[in-house]
């Protein structure tokens, strides 16, 4: 007699050997299996927010690991937990990716607590992108509130290597004091070699801001917009976006043309934990970047 | 789809030889509830007696054999700065006797989200590919809605299927390795005479259904319903206990937690399964919570059900068990909460 | 010791007993094989049941039992000058616990019921945090030790330990356990934090609320149904108040 349940041992499989690659979602199954990675280089940019760069260390996993501005990285601390960051550097920047982090709790905290050559563990990229190359031979405005910046400097560095291929691009960008203000180190180069317009406004000023005072909305009297020619990238906590696509339908630049990008609690980034979910839609899959006329026809999403 | 017929004797014997070789899981009952009705559960069992091939309904569903409640992941070891991580997916073949039609059709749901879409789920996969099901059809309850969802039968998703003709099974086959396993039995080609028996049963069971839910128009009614009051009358009652979705052989949603030993030496990273009924499902960093209400809670648990699922795979969420109903100290139940969504649309 | 390349500090640990059964300390003395780990991670300066050491410069405190008498009361005042961090340890300490069964009856009636005619000193039942700011509260009665391990995995890393906020019934219900409301008897599970891994209803036993309520409990709804399953008034405020976790949630508190 033969009773036996035959076993099936998935460890042997062979989609079970080799660097998973998450950008082939139908069949990666390694869905666990982080890329160890160095952190390099720790950038303290204010006292709650760092710039982590980190390098995975494997070589093949690293050629592998390609992304699109706006996606994101599941980041875990082994140990500590695993949370879910926009990836704030150049795709075309193969050695290394930037991380920029506000310490806000468990993870965040022990992160900030680490020095250069700490081991953290990364699972991506996932999510949707912004879509660039719809915007070519257009105007982008890129507007950032506060962190909001960090998931904006992926696609800044696009359109710098891509320079020719996009018209006038416009930085708005607004914080609370001059003191969260992050990256400052590189508006120069942004204005400079980047050829865009960079406007910044605080609400508190201190005694050395020289630019503008107010509300973000308010730099919108000091540009032009033509709302026919113009995509929108906006990326800030959702008050802000609610105010400022509202403003730009006004205008007159279509709802489909706006991307912002939300955020929700995530454990899995691939559509299983249920975490992240706004009325129907996974946040992690079809998001996080959504253009806005989805996002205004999503139950809860502002 | 192949038929046999095993009588009950031989499937004894069969019953008694997976014992011997594999783990069996199956209907046993340990308590009673205050009417003296005996309260089931999945359990391993040790010997045929032990199987209560009569059992009514598991309080919980057996998802738990596929999606266990807790698991680990993976596991580190750490050491300084360094670390290595690992990962062993269980592999424990097992066969699990006595499911329900409704929770095969509740696995091959589960089958949509775990291997069917985006990043298949090899956790899942182990454990669904080492299971042999042997399916069992009973005579509804009085609160089964299963009929309105369209899960009281089932073609796929198991080895055997067992339909009790009397002093026979009739059995739907469904896998080699249960069709060899039924053949080591005497297992008899279906007569003219089984078929008809066959037929009176399924007749009998048909007649039963007493509990009808009207899902036609139920994903639209989610969204015209939004700000309806029933959430509120419903979610006041509402404990946020979680208990619902522990039960339901559907839901699936989970958290994460990782930890280490007291040494700092080793580390896991382990899912645990959620409900949306939960205060911090959606809570995140810094007090904010995006679903800070019961009342909203629990509208979210019937708008992934009842709408969300269906958007995506053409199906809701739920299989008509009723066993969330049955758990839920508050009374809320699936029936009692789409009657009164339906009846404020008639208004 | 290092983590994560990050070098832990060992802090210094008190721990103080006031009044109650001592079960809690004795939750962390036993398994004495694990104490060496314990000990590698933290320096324990002040802890009556497993070292004689009695220094003064821990950072941080571990209170267990309520608070009595008015000598308590002084010292757990300077207990806390002392301690950076102050962790109210099992359900006397956060709850006031079963010592606050006392406080149904008259205090005199109590003392003489007791003590006969000995003289005592001793006040009203607190907690803890009648008396003095807490920062943590590590529920229990008693505490587990794998619970108070994870604790201080989380205060040697500086974490803010995030206790569970869903009710006991989640465990209640992974652990397969039948519903003991179902089979007839009180449960306060469907209110109570969780972490205990439901002990109680494993051992056909309901639960007693000794963890403390979960949050945002909904008091109102399971006395509903508790009244509605037939359970008497005197009853429900029998176990409500057993461990004093849910003052003010009977009408007839207020
Ligand atoms: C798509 C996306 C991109 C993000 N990009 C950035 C970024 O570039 N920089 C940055 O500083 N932060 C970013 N966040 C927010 C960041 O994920 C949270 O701050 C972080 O999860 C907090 O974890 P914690 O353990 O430190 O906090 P705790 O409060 O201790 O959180 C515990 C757990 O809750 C969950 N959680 C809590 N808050 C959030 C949240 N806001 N979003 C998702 N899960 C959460 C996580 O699973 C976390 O492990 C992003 C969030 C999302 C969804
Ligand atoms: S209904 Fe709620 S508990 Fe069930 S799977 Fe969906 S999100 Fe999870
Ligand atoms: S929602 Fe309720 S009725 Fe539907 S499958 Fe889950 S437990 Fe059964
Ligand atoms: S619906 Fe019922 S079972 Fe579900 S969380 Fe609410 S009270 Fe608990
Ligand atoms: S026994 Fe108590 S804790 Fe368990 S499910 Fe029932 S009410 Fe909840
Ligand atoms: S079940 Fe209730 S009384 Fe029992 S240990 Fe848990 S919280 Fe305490
Ligand atoms: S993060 Fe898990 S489903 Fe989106």
């Amino acid at each position: 007699m033969n009773l036996k349940i035959p076993k099936h041992d998935i460890n042997l499989e062979p989609f079970m050997v080799g660097p998973p690659d998450f950008n082939r979602q139908t069949v990666l199954m390694q869905t666990e299996r982080g890329f160890k990675s160095e952190v390099v280089n720790i950038v303290k940019l204010t006292a709650i927010e760092k710039l982590f760069q980190i390098r995975i260390s494997e070589p093949c996993e690293r050629e592998n690991f390609t992304f699109l501005p706006g996606q994101f990285v599941m980041l875990e601390l082994p140990g500590c937990g695993e949370v879910p960051i926009s990836i704030s550097s150049s795709p075309s920047n193969r050695e290394f990716i930037g991380l920029c982090i506000r310490k806000v709790g468990k993870v965040t905290g022990m992160l900030h607590r680490s020095e250069p050559g700490a081991m953290v563990g990364i699972r991506g990229p996932f999510g949707t992108y912004f879509p660039m190359q719809k915007m070519v031979g257009r105007n982008i405005l890129l507007i950032a509130g506060g962190l909001g910046i960090a998931p904006l400097r992926s696609p800044i560095y696009w359109v710098n290597e891509h320079r020719s291929e996009y018209k006038d691009i416009t930085i708005l960008y607004g914080v609370k004091e001059p003191g969260q203000i992050l990256f400052d180190y590189q508006f120069e180069e942004w204005r400079k070699i980047y050829d865009l317009n960079l406007l910044t406004i605080v609400q508190n000023p201190d005694e050395n801001w020289k630019e503008r005072v107010g509300l973000i909305t308010d730099l919108f009297e000091d540009i032009s917009i033509d709302p026919e020619n113009t995509f929108a990238i906006v990326c800030g906590p959702p008050v802000m976006f609610k105010f400022i696509c509202t403003y730009l339908a006004n205008i007159g630049i279509p709802r489909q043309r706006m991307f912002i990008s939300l955020e929700r609690r995530m454990h899995c980034g691939m559509g299983k934990c249920c975490r992240c979910i706004v009325g129907s839609t996974f946040t992690c899959l079809d998001g996080p970047v959504f253009d806005y006329w989805t996002v205004m026809n999503l139950k809860e999403a502002i | 789809m192949l038929f046999k017929t095993i009588t009950k004797e031989n499937f004894k014997k069969m019953v008694e030889g997976l014992l011997e070789e594999n783990e069996v899981i199956g209907p046993r009952s340990r308590d009673q509830d205050l009417g003296g009705n005996k309260i089931y559960r999945f359990l391993k069992i040790n010997s045929f007696e032990e199987l209560e091939m009569d059992y009514t309904r598991s309080y919980s569903s057996p998802k738990n054999y596929f999606l266990p409640f807790e698991e680990d992941l993976a596991t580190y070891r750490l050491n300084d700065k360094d670390w290595e991580q690992e990962i062993r997916y269980t592999i424990h073949p097992r066969v699990i006797i006595g499911m329900r039609a409704c929770d095969i059709n509740a696995l091959l749901k589960l089958d949509q989200v775990m291997l069917k879409s985006v990043y298949p789920n090899p956790y899942y996969f182990a454990r669904r590919r080492n299971t042999l099901i042997i399916g069992l059809d009973h005579e509804p309850l009085e609160d089964c809605f299963c009929r309105s969802m369209n899960t009281d039968t089932v073609f796929h998703g198991f080895g055997l299927f067992l339909t009790d003709i009397g002093d026979r099974y009739f059995v739907a086959i469904n896998s080699d390795t249960a069709y060899i396993i039924l053949n080591q039995f005497d297992a008899r080609e279906v007569t003219e005479e089984d078929q008809e028996r066959y037929k009176t049963v399924k007749k009998q069971i048909e007649s039963k259904f007493k509990t009808q839910v009207d899902i036609t128009i139920l994903p639209e009614l989610m969204d015209l319903e939004f700000e309806s009051e029933i959430w509120k009358k419903w979610g006041h009652k509402c404990l946020s206990c979680g208990s619902c979705a522990m039960v339901c052989p559907t839901c699936y949603c989970y958290g994460i937690e990782e930890d280490t030993n007291l040494t700092f030496t080793k580390a896991t990273k382990r899912r645990f399964l959620y409900s949306c009924n939960l205060l911090d499902f959606a809570a995140v960093a810094r007090g904010h919570n995006f679903r800070p209400d019961a009342h909203i809670r629990l509208k979210y648990r019937y708008y992934h059900k009842f709408r969300g699922f269906v958007e995506a795979f053409s199906q809701s969420l739920c299989v008509g068990c009723n066993r969330c109903g049955k758990a839920c100290l508050a009374g809320i139940s699936p029936k009692a909460v789409i009657d009164d969504l339906i009846k404020t649309e008639k208004k | 010791m290092k983590y994560l390349g990050i070098t832990l500090e060992r802090p210094k640990i008190g721990v103080f007993d006031f009044t109650g059964c001592e079960g809690c300390q004795l939750q962390i003395a036993n398994k004495e094989e694990d104490l060496k780990d314990l000990f590698d991670l933290v320096e324990i300066v002040n802890f009556r049941e497993i070292s004689s050491d009695r220094r003064e410069d821990y950072e941080i405190a571990f209170i267990d039992g309520c608070i009595t008498t008015d000598s308590e009361v002084a010292r757990l005042k300077k207990i806390r000058k002392q301690a950076g961090i102050l962790v109210a340890m099992g359900a006397c300490a956060c709850l006031g616990g079963v010592n606050n069964l006392r406080s149904r009856f008259s205090l005199s009636d109590v003392i003489r019921e007791v003590y006969d005619r000995h003289h005592i000193n001793t006040g009203p039942v607190r907690k803890v945090a009648d008396v003095v700011h807490v920062d943590i509260e590590l529920p229990g009665c008693p505490i587990s030790k794998p619970e108070f391990e994870w604790l201080v995995r989380h205060l040697v890393l500086g974490i803010e330990p995030q206790f569970p906020k869903y009710p006991v019934c989640v465990e209640c219900k992974q652990r397969l356990n039948s519903c003991v409301l179902d089979m007839g008897l009180m449960c306060l599970g469907p209110v109570t934090r969780a972490g205990c891994n439901a002990v109680c209803p494993r051992n056909r036993l309901g639960c007693w609320g000794c963890r403390g309520p979960s949050e945002e409990a909904n008091f109102e709804s399971l006395i509903e149904i508790l009244r509605e399953k037939g359970f008497t008034e005197e009853h429900i405020a029998e176990r409500v108040k057993f461990f004093n976790a849910f003052s003010g949630v009977l009408n007839s508190d207020r």
